[in-house]
């Protein structure tokens, strides 16, 4: 079973080394980790605000969700969450334009607010968006599917929500691939982030067109989890399949070869490393302005934290992958995208 | 009145012609929409969701609406996978605590609205809030995933490789319903506080009592909706639940249900949910561009809801009623 202490302790213990040397008292800066809504994805900010607040001697860097995904459910949170003294924040927006002027009001109270997981849609008072670049890792996954696709290479794709600029991307991905690579993406299905729409939807589908596709990507979580489950209840290993992220299902599920790899997002590094920043951001450093920032569609502020593919060689150590993606960028994260007096 | 005029004006057959010749138009078009396989998906998507709706339709009975229904649901089933992981319950007995707390659940529902007098959407919103805030409170948003295989083997095999297990409690409550509400006093007490609470009132039925029976029948179902998604789903996911609010009104609905209570079928509402069922599921195979499902689901229950008033209002006129 996938057990998150074991995955906390060992992912911690892998980049304390590097986070200690770097630490000051900090104890005056709390941190609200808060995500849009409910989701497995966001499950690793809450140890990850643990880690970061042990390591970085923060003041706390603490995970709170809201009920709902609605913007109003987010902005009471975080309302509440400025009242009890939370003066810097790692937010994945509820909406990537509605949200504006909620950082504007954080602002306007003097914290500090980064982007995580998702990105605020320019021109905001965010200091700058660490997430996964969605269409790349969408791009990259479609990729590793075409490798193991033998003959045709009919796909289809499961995303997320719709109103989610990411869904997007990771459509745009998956074709740019599919076009390269020869493929064809036949159908996407979106939407499906509810678990019992993804399950009837995916089952609709495999149980009438199963035979009319090649292999499966699937970029949201929830669709990913259900689509492994549908593969693993036919038990057709014709159909290959690339996941996203780290649901037990899924690697559970590349162990026993019915799903050929994931594409690791990198949610753990991404409340740790941004934890950090805010705190440095706090102690006299500034965003570096000439940062080598990437853009996407509604920031050009953009950190990549980082993707990695995991397939049944690399299932078993897959915390590994994670590990060594959040070292990396916190080892340079510093000297890359602040400005900070010595 | 004879028997085909009969069957003209039962709430169910609207519901129950268009279902049935959905299904063989589409299959018409598309062989593999009837195979063994496609219905076998269709049944447990109206067996799950037809828990759900008959949550709901028993509160609009009342001429009021539960809000809460995917909260109470949602709650039940992250309490029913994580009795079982964390607890090392056997299945039954976790079960049996999942609908407690449906029970009690609905039972908090219609003390207040029965006692407070506000109105059951507020309380219900509230309270929709309160249980899931007690949901994530006890998952921190992360799943539960240690479900038995005997749950797994409950959600996703058939009686005799042909009726699925999941839609046996569907069919039990259904029936139970049935006879609730047409046969035993309490159902016909729901019935009436519909119809006219103040009518209701002078004959000495307790509204109060009959309100709060409403509600916990309510919780009940929505428990019951949550450990069936559970054993669905192979998951005990947190989210479970999140999305069953329009499904939940819009069944009844196609189904003739009045929403300002008083009149409510479950066969009807039942083929309502298979209405919603087979345009969600040929949405997926016509390929119709994600971006416009909504919409497209959105004006197919309209027009759904909308040949069903048209059948009622031409019965109706047929018997010199308009």
């Amino acid at each position: 079973m996938f057990n998150h202490s074991a995955f906390r302790s060992i992912l911690a213990a892998g980049v304390v080394a590097i986070a200690s040397s770097g630490a000051i008292a900090a104890l005056d800066t709390k941190v609200g980790i808060v995500p849009g809504g409910p989701h497995p994805y966001f499950s690793a900010w809450g140890p990850s605000g643990k880690d970061a607040s042990r390591d970085f001697k923060l003041g706390a860097a603490d995970y709170k969700v809201p009920a709902k995904w609605e913007l109003g459910e987010q902005n009471l949170l975080l309302e509440s969450m400025v009242s009890q003294g939370y003066n810097a924040f790692i937010i994945f927006p509820g909406d990537s334009v509605g949200s504006v002027s909620t950082v504007a009001d954080l602002v306007g109270h003097g914290a500090q607010v980064i982007a995580a997981g998702g990105c605020f849609k320019d021109p905001s008072k965010a200091l700058f968006c660490l997430g996964t670049d969605t269409g790349n890792s969408a791009y990259l996954g479609t990729k590793e599917l075409l490798k193991v696709m033998k003959g045709s290479k009919r796909i289809l794709h499961l995303t997320g929500f719709m109103v989610d600029p990411n869904t997007q991307l990771r459509i745009d991905g998956v074709r740019k691939a599919a076009q390269e690579g020869g493929g064809t993406v036949v159908q996407v299905i979106a939407d499906i982030d509810a678990p019992e729409a993804a399950a009837e939807k995916i089952g609709a589908f495999m149980a009438a067109r199963a035979g009319e596709i090649d292999g499966i990507i699937a970029t949201a979580w929830v669709p990913a989890v259900q689509a492994a489950n549908s593969l693993r209840k036919l038990g057709d290993k014709r159909i290959r399949m690339v996941a996203i992220d780290h649901d037990e299902v899924v690697i559970k599920a590349i162990k026993d070869g019915f799903v050929d790899g994931t594409m690791l997002q990198n949610p753990y590094g991404q409340a740790y490393v941004g934890a950090y920043a805010l705190d440095r951001l706090r102690h006299g450093c500034t965003v570096k302005a000439d940062a080598p920032w990437k853009s996407n569609a509604l920031t050009a502020r953009f950190i990549d934290s980082g993707t990695a593919y995991v397939d049944a060689a690399k299932a078993g150590n897959f915390v590994g992958a994670m590990q060594e993606i959040t070292k990396g960028l916190l080892n340079s994260f510093e000297a890359t995208y602040l400005n900070c007096k010595k | 009145m004879g028997r085909t005029s009969a069957y003209f004006q039962a709430d169910w057959f609207g519901p129950a012609v268009i279902s049935v010749l959905a299904v063989l138009v589409i299959g018409l078009i598309d062989r593999a929409f009837i195979s063994p396989a496609a219905l076998d998906v269709l049944i447990l998507a109206v067996a799950l969701n037809g828990m759900i709706v008959l949550s709901q339709m028993v509160v609009i009975a009342i001429g009021q609406m539960n809000l809460s229904v995917g909260g109470i649901g949602g709650l039940a089933a992250i309490s029913f996978a994580g009795l079982m992981q964390v607890q090392g319950l056997p299945p039954v007995a976790a079960a049996a605590i999942a609908l407690l707390i449906g029970v009690a659940a609905g039972l908090f529902n219609g003390w207040l609205i029965a006692t407070t007098g506000i109105s059951a959407f507020v309380i219900t919103l509230a309270s929709l809030s309160l249980f899931k805030g007690i949901n994530l409170g006890i998952t921190s948003a992360q799943p539960f995933y240690e479900i038995p295989a005997v749950v797994k083997a409950f959600g996703s095999e058939a009686l005799f490789d042909m009726l699925p297990f999941l839609s046996l409690p569907t069919i039990v409550i259904a029936f139970a319903l049935m006879v609730l509400l047409t046969r035993m006093p309490l159902g016909r007490n729901i019935l009436a506080v519909g119809a006219n609470p103040g009518a209701v009132a002078l004959t000495g039925v307790s509204l109060k009592w009959t309100v709060i029976a409403a509600h916990v029948i309510s919780g009940f179902l929505a428990a019951a909706a949550g450990v069936m998604a559970v054993a669905r789903l192979q998951i005990g996911l947190p989210t479970i639940g999140d999305d069953w609010l329009l499904l939940s009104f819009a069944a009844p609905v196609i189904g003739g249900a009045v929403l300002s209570g008083g009149h409510v079928s479950v066969g009807a509402t039942l083929w309502g949910v298979a209405i919603v069922a087979i345009i969600t599921q040929a949405l997926v195979l016509f390929k119709i561009d994600p971006y416009l499902v909504q919409a497209v689901l959105g004006l197919l229950i309209l027009w759904a809801v909308g040949i069903n008033r048209w059948r009622e209002v031409r019965a109706r006129k047929g018997e010199g009623k308009l």
